[in-house]
């Protein structure tokens, strides 16, 4: 059983939405104005079939927040922000007026939080709703192009499943996109499927 | 993974104190567990007194929210959380050491704080708050950001006079043109020239030519209104301006209210052929809805302007119209306009 279905994924959806709602309100705290976060859409691939344009980068480069996480459920998560937005909506978190090219240490740290509040909070909800217990790396934060995302995603033998996750994040006038990547592995995707249909059921 | 060698509490606990990092550790009820020299030297709170209480209390303030609600999910669910201190500034109450003033202010720390899920005895989940000070790499940054910053004014700056240099006057004169062709909007450039200024330098010498090279760039500066007006030095004695928005007859009127600024400089000038104190001649012209202008033959015609006022005895203005350069790029006779001498 390698694949989820319709009824599968519906209920992934479901619980990335509850990690969305979650992200939303740790960072409507900070920012002190209401920030909202969906994840429209959910999605499973083999990494040999993905291409440029299935993963939806419609970007040069992105700001890309790393979290590795272990426990009965391995997988590496990826978060990607097309740069320039995920900056925009960090100054506006920061108030500062620094240009984008004089990006700094402190940005970039900034970054790493938003990217971990959104991961923790998928992965909270994940750990609530199917009770998958997890252990997870400390977040790092780095710039990559389209193609080198690509090529980590494809290469990597070890998990050959992809789940994208689409996520909007709005705050106030700002509005950007933001993809979120998980690289399973067979047993991963597997164990995935067991908590959702024990989940399932159990609705 | 770190080992030790002999891992004698003693050494642990010598390192834990000394490391320059604030190190606290809470169980699963949030209470105190381990409380390092660096946590104690910026709270004022000594490990025992902060050891046993619930992490809200341990402190002489409230933690922030952030913090508190932090704390609490890494304990839940054995995730590791990043406090940025772009974002939060100062989560806990912590203060600069001030040896000098023990009563005096206290400046809270900037702080950039992690906290990680940690397994202690019995499976029991605890969690390490780390929290390194910023203060130093904010304040490294605000050095460097001022030093760019000053480096920046200082390319586009001529060093003598304090005005605008050629290359800040190149990169925007061509966007103001830019901006006159597509609005259909004047833009005027007047070239100003210091008369006899060679004389000057031999009568004087040069740091009494540099001088007055800052009066005259002082005294052209003051005739400007607008943001959008730009005043350069172009060459020794050369200074250029650019008025977007300019009426042509006003430009007449402004041509002659900087020559008179300089002439009422009334700096002393003997070997002067006009009269014996520093004056200056300015051509200029005027861009406006001119067919196929190319970005140099504005220039060229005000330098062609203020050759004619040259020509005609210096200390005076002279204005070439711009459809009469294009015609034969050289200033047929009787289209230029003097206005006026002293």
């Amino acid at each position: 059983m390698n694949s989820l279905t319709e009824l599968h994924l519906d209920a992934l959806s479901e619980v990335f939405n509850v990690g969305a709602g979650r992200a939303a309100a740790s960072l409507s705290d900070i920012v002190g104005e209401e920030v909202r976060l969906s994840v429209p859409s959910v999605e499973i691939r083999k990494s040999s079939e993905i291409d440029v344009s299935s993963m939806g980068l419609q970007s040069e480069r992105f700001g890309a927040v790393h979290q590795t996480f272990s426990g009965s459920f391995e997988a590496e998560a990826i978060l990607l922000f097309t740069e320039e937005h995920a900056l925009e909506i960090v100054r506006d978190m920061m108030g500062s007026q620094i240009s984008l090219e004089d990006l700094a240490e402190f940005e970039q740290e900034a970054m790493c939080e938003l990217g971990n509040i959104i991961l923790n909070a998928c992965l909270s909800a994940m750990a609530d709703m199917l009770n998958i217990p997890l252990n997870c790396s400390l977040p790092d934060y780095s710039v990559a192009t389209t193609e080198e995302i690509f090529r980590r995603v494809s290469d990597d033998l070890e998990q050959p499943y992809v789940l994208l996750l689409h996520i909007d994040l709005a705050i106030e006038r700002r509005h950007s996109e933001g993809h979120l990547i998980f690289l399973l592995s067979s047993t991963s995707l597997k164990d995935l499927i067991i908590q959702l249909e024990r989940f399932l059921g159990a609705v | 993974m770190a080992q030790l060698m002999s891992p004698s509490p003693f050494a642990m606990e010598q390192i834990f104190n000394s490391i320059s990092l604030g190190l606290i550790v809470l169980d699963a009820q949030q209470t105190v567990r381990m409380w390092n020299g660096w946590v104690e030297r910026h709270t004022g709170i000594p490990a025992n007194q902060a050891i046993g209480k619930h992490i809200s209390e341990a402190f002489e303030e409230l933690p922030s929210r952030a913090i508190l609600n932090a704390i609490t999910n890494t304990l839940n669910y054995g995730l590791p959380v990043v406090l940025s201190n772009a974002l939060h500034r100062s989560p806990l109450p912590l203060f600069q050491r001030n040896e000098h003033e023990p009563e005096g202010e206290k400046i809270r720390i900037d702080q950039s704080i992690t906290i990680t899920p940690i397994t202690a005895e019995y499976g029991e989940r605890h969690c390490l708050i780390q929290i390194s000070d910023s203060t130093t790499s904010i304040k490294r940054e605000k050095i460097l950001r001022t030093h760019s910053e000053a480096l920046k004014r200082e390319a586009t700056t001529d060093s003598l006079t304090g005005i605008y240099n050629r290359r800040f006057f190149d990169e925007h004169y061509k966007m103001a043109l830019g901006h006159a062709v597509r609005h259909s909007v004047p833009l005027s450039v007047f070239m100003v020239d210091i008369d006899y200024f060679k004389e000057y330098n031999d009568s004087y010498g040069h740091v009494a030519g540099d001088k007055a090279l800052i009066q005259v760039a002082a005294a052209l500066r003051k005739q400007l209104l607008r943001a959008t007006d730009v005043l350069a030095r172009f060459g020794g004695e050369e200074f250029i301006l650019m008025l977007p928005n300019m009426a042509p007859d006003s430009a007449m009127l402004f041509a002659e209210k900087l020559r008179m600024a300089v002439w009422d400089l009334n700096i002393p000038h003997i070997n002067s052929r006009i009269c014996q104190r520093i004056s200056v001649s300015i051509g200029f012209s005027n861009f406006y809805k001119h067919p196929d202008v190319d970005a140099n033959s504005l220039l060229k015609c005000a330098d062609a302007a203020l050759y004619e006022a040259k020509k005609a005895g210096r200390n005076q203005s002279q204005y070439l119209p711009l459809q009469n350069f294009n015609i034969s790029s050289t200033a047929p006779a009787g289209t230029l306009h003097k206005t006026a001498s002293n």
